[in-house]
């Protein structure tokens, strides 16, 4: 299957970073939105999309309500969403689990925690 | 009858001037008090403007602070993404030196096979063998591109490093837009600390100027933590919170 990114993040720094990270990864395919309200346009546009990574603290819809709203959705009920934020109190992790999200990541990452985290993601589909 | 009338009266009057007279050493008493009471507020009126003033000073200051705050945010991110441009840009002409260099040390390695064969054809001659051992020794050429293609790859990884390490980037910026956030609720509180003494109007010490970090859009608790630690923490959470949602799904089976 060949995956197709959307990296949401409010920091073009975050989003250059991850973009970087997927790259050296090997994985080429991936469009960017500044936050959740943004992402959920470029999803809805673009069915190809198969896999997003969002950031949590965000203006205009965070990416708690950016999934929040995707799982709303019966055709996005099993999209692989990876959060990826500076949030690392237990409180918000189960919130984000209870929002089904379907993994964790704490900035600052490495590549090899987003690259794990992804195949335990893609493993479990 | 009347006798006894009078006498009751004065009794009354004495009894009277006798409150008269502790009101009189009350008051005697009192007036030292009164008198420093007095002198205290001479000195404290000063000092409430002074405090006042300094307030008001303060608030007015707030807005620039809050704004140069601001103009850090923007400034380390501008730096930060001329930064990503270069090492996008190393990064880049790295890919590009790698691939000629392989391709280069392919023709090389191709150029010493044949020269292997001629060296085979050059049989036993004495001049020959010291030309191809010189040869030899100057021909350094392959064994050099491995060494370059490992210092690229090194170069390359280093570069990818600090790519990563302007994370940091976001951390701070979050860290101080919850400062500035802090900064806009002290701000509030004295603007209405202010009007509650001065009556000064509303307008003059409202919020106008001051770009409000919305709550959503940082993390108060952010921090530049690259341990293992917080990773494994989050991982644990995770499992256990999954192991609990699993076995409430068994239990419901059974139920």
């Amino acid at each position: 299957m060949e995956l197709k990114f959307l990296v949401v993040d409010d920091s073009v720094t975050m989003r250059r970073i991850v973009a970087n990270s997927l790259r050296n990864l090997g994985y080429d395919n991936f469009v960017e939105a500044a936050d959740g309200k943004d992402a959920l346009t470029k999803l809805t546009s673009d069915d190809q999309i198969n896999f997003i990574i969002t950031d949590w603290n965000m203006p205009v819809m965070t990416g708690l309500e950016m999934t929040k709203a995707i799982r709303g959705d019966e055709r996005y009920v099993k999209l692989p969403i990876l959060m990826v934020t500076t949030r690392g109190i237990k409180e918000d992790i189960v919130e984000a689990l209870q929002a089904k999200v379907n993994n964790y990541v704490v900035k600052p990452f490495t590549p090899q925690i987003l690259k794990e985290k992804i195949d335990q993601i893609l493993s479990n589909l | 009858m009347s006798k006894l009338s009078n006498i009751s009266n004065m009794a009354q009057v004495f009894d009277k001037l006798n409150d008269l007279k502790m009101l009189f050493t009350y008051g005697q008493k009192l007036i030292p008090i009164i008198k420093s009471l007095v002198d205290f507020m001479h000195e404290t009126v000063p000092l409430l403007e002074n405090i006042n003033s300094s307030i008001s000073d303060t608030t007015s200051k707030i807005p620039k602070a809050s704004n140069q705050i601001n103009n850090v945010t923007s400034a380390t991110e501008l730096a930060t993404t001329e930064i990503l441009d270069i090492v996008d840009s190393i990064s880049n002409d790295i890919t590009k030196l790698e691939g000629a260099l392989k391709v280069h040390k392919e023709e090389s390695e191709k150029r010493d096979e044949v020269f292997n064969e001629i060296k085979l054809m050059l049989g036993d001659s004495p001049k020959a063998k010291e030309l191809i051992e010189k040869y030899e020794e100057l021909n350094v050429t392959t064994r050099n591109m491995d060494e370059l293609l490992t210092i690229f790859a090194k170069i390359r990884d280093d570069a990818y490093n600090i790519t990563l390490s302007l994370q940091v980037q976001d951390i701070t910026s979050q860290q101080l837009a919850a400062v500035n956030h802090l900064i806009e609720s002290v701000h509030v509180r004295l603007s209405s600390l202010i009007i509650d003494i001065d009556d000064t109007d509303l307008q003059e010490y409202d919020s106008t100027g001051i770009e409000v970090p919305d709550d959503a859009t940082f993390d108060p608790n952010a921090s530049y933590d690259k341990s293992a630690e917080r990773q494994e923490q989050v991982d644990d959470i995770i499992n256990k919170e999954n192991e609990q949602a699993s076995q409430s799904e068994i239990d419901k089976l059974f139920s």
